[in-house]
């Protein structure tokens, strides 16, 4: 699931139905008409599980009782797949007896409403169960947010940074990373006092989300180090986004130290197709190119492309 | 139970004749009862139980949700027997919640 730092509420949740009935469909959307929700619907459960992958659901409410695939078999499934596996369900039945109110639940059903359902009950189990899972994504998605600059965090960055290195590998498309570090920050901090350097910190962090695409991956990696993935860029088109983000840094006034100017180095390592790079051997390859721009000058940009599917032409970062 | 007496048998007003938001879905809902009513007839005729059986399934499931509850309690008898009926029960041994249910759901009326 990918979140957006910069807007964690969207819009209407969206609440699938899975029923084999469609008086339920109607009678469900007519009756949830008032509560603000995006409602889908599916016949069966194959169309249902179809559908929960595309749209992502804030809720799916689910029949156990359909012919081919019961209800049961569409929360296994459910529950087993990364991309719908979070998903609440509530499941609506007419079968009353305890069994099937057990096993719902420990197939992983949140809520257990009985056919025929009260409305003004069933509309406050909706309400709960969005809350719910509004509040868990809430958690996770600060767990993975840096609380100075307000961009993802390292933890979010590991896990991403190798997701995003075997979909290039996998789809033989373009990558490349940035490792962005300050130049002198602890004389910043040792001069303007820490106040002056958390400033600075989230300033770049503001100039970092202006240079960013949609699809490009800020993070704070650490101290005054800052990570960039930009997918589906070549090193030559992640070359002109640094130095986007480099002169905008340098021509940026700061109110503490007027007479001082910000600058910042910049190690990236890009693939334009497939590459055999492990995301380590990738990162490695980026921090050292940060690690001679820092030698040969500071304020500058070091880059180089990562050789395209030939095996052993990177070490493994020890 | 919905076993009223003969004497009594008029029209069956849903439970949200006076609810606005109810109105149109309650209407289409009472006109597309005939359909069912055929339906449940040709699975009788036909010998399908496992057709007949989730008629009544639907219909417990939904007619109380639409205000009629005693088609609702009626279907539910009949689903309820048939599930406990061995399978290879004929459907003749259900004949008089058959009836009832297509006695209900033929005096449907959405206003």
């Amino acid at each position: 699931m990918t979140i957006d730092p910069s807007n964690p509420t969207s819009a209407k949740p969206i609440v699938l139905i899975v029923d084999d009935s469609p008086d339920v469909h109607r009678l469900l959307k007519a009756r949830l008409r008032v509560e603000d929700l995006d409602v889908h619907s599916a016949e069966d459960g194959a169309a249902g599980l179809e559908l929960a992958r595309q749209i992502h659901p804030a809720l799916i409410l689910l029949d156990l009782d359909m012919p081919v695939m019961d209800g049961y078999e569409v929360l296994r499934t459910l529950k087993e797949d990364q991309a719908t596996m979070n998903i609440p369900v509530i499941i609506l039945s007419g079968l009353q007896n305890a069994q099937d109110k057990v096993t719902a639940f420990d197939l992983g059903a949140v809520d257990y409403v009985t056919k025929p359902f009260d409305i003004a009950e069933l509309k406050v189990r909706v309400r709960s169960a969005l809350r719910m899972q509004h509040l868990i994504q809430m958690l996770s998605q600060r767990a993975q947010i840096d609380g100075l600059s307000g961009l993802w965090n390292r933890r979010y960055f590991d896990t991403r940074w190798t997701e995003e290195v075997s979909r290039c590998t996998r789809h033989a498309r373009p990558l490349s990373v940035a490792i962005l570090d300050i130049d002198h920050f602890k004389s910043i901090n040792d001069t303007y006092g820490h106040p002056a350097g958390d400033a600075v910190i989230q300033g770049m962090a503001k100039i970092l989300q202006a240079a960013c695409r949609q699809s490009d991956v800020a993070c704070r990696y650490g101290g005054e180090e800052f990570v960039l993935i930009m997918t589906d860029t070549s090193p030559k088109d992640a070359l002109v986004l640094c130095e986007r983000v480099r002169t905008s840094l340098e021509g940026t006034n700061w109110p503490t130290h007027p007479d001082r100017r910000v600058t910042i180095s910049i190690g990236v390592a890009g693939c334009a197709g497939a590459c055999d790079a492990t995301p380590d051997a990738w990162l490695h390859a980026a921090d050292q190119n940060l690690y001679t721009a820092k030698k040969t000058g500071r304020n500058k940009i070091v880059c180089s492309e990562l050789p395209t599917n030939t095996t052993g032409k990177l070490r493994a970062a020890g | 139970m919905a076993n009223q007496n003969a004497s009594s048998r008029g029209p069956i007003l849903s439970e949200y004749a006076n609810d606005a938001d109810m109105a149109e879905l309650v209407e289409s809902f009472v006109a597309e009862l005939p359909k069912r009513v055929e339906a449940i007839h040709s699975a009788v005729t036909q010998a399908r139980g496992t057709d007949l059986k989730r008629l009544a399934h639907q219909l417990r499931g939904a007619a109380p949700g639409y205000g009629f509850p005693t088609i609702g309690a009626a279907a539910a008898a009949l689903e309820d027997l048939m599930r406990q009926a061995p399978a290879t029960a004929e459907l003749s041994a259900f004949k008089s919640q058959i009836d009832e249910l297509i006695d209900l759901c033929s005096r449907a009326a959405h206003r």
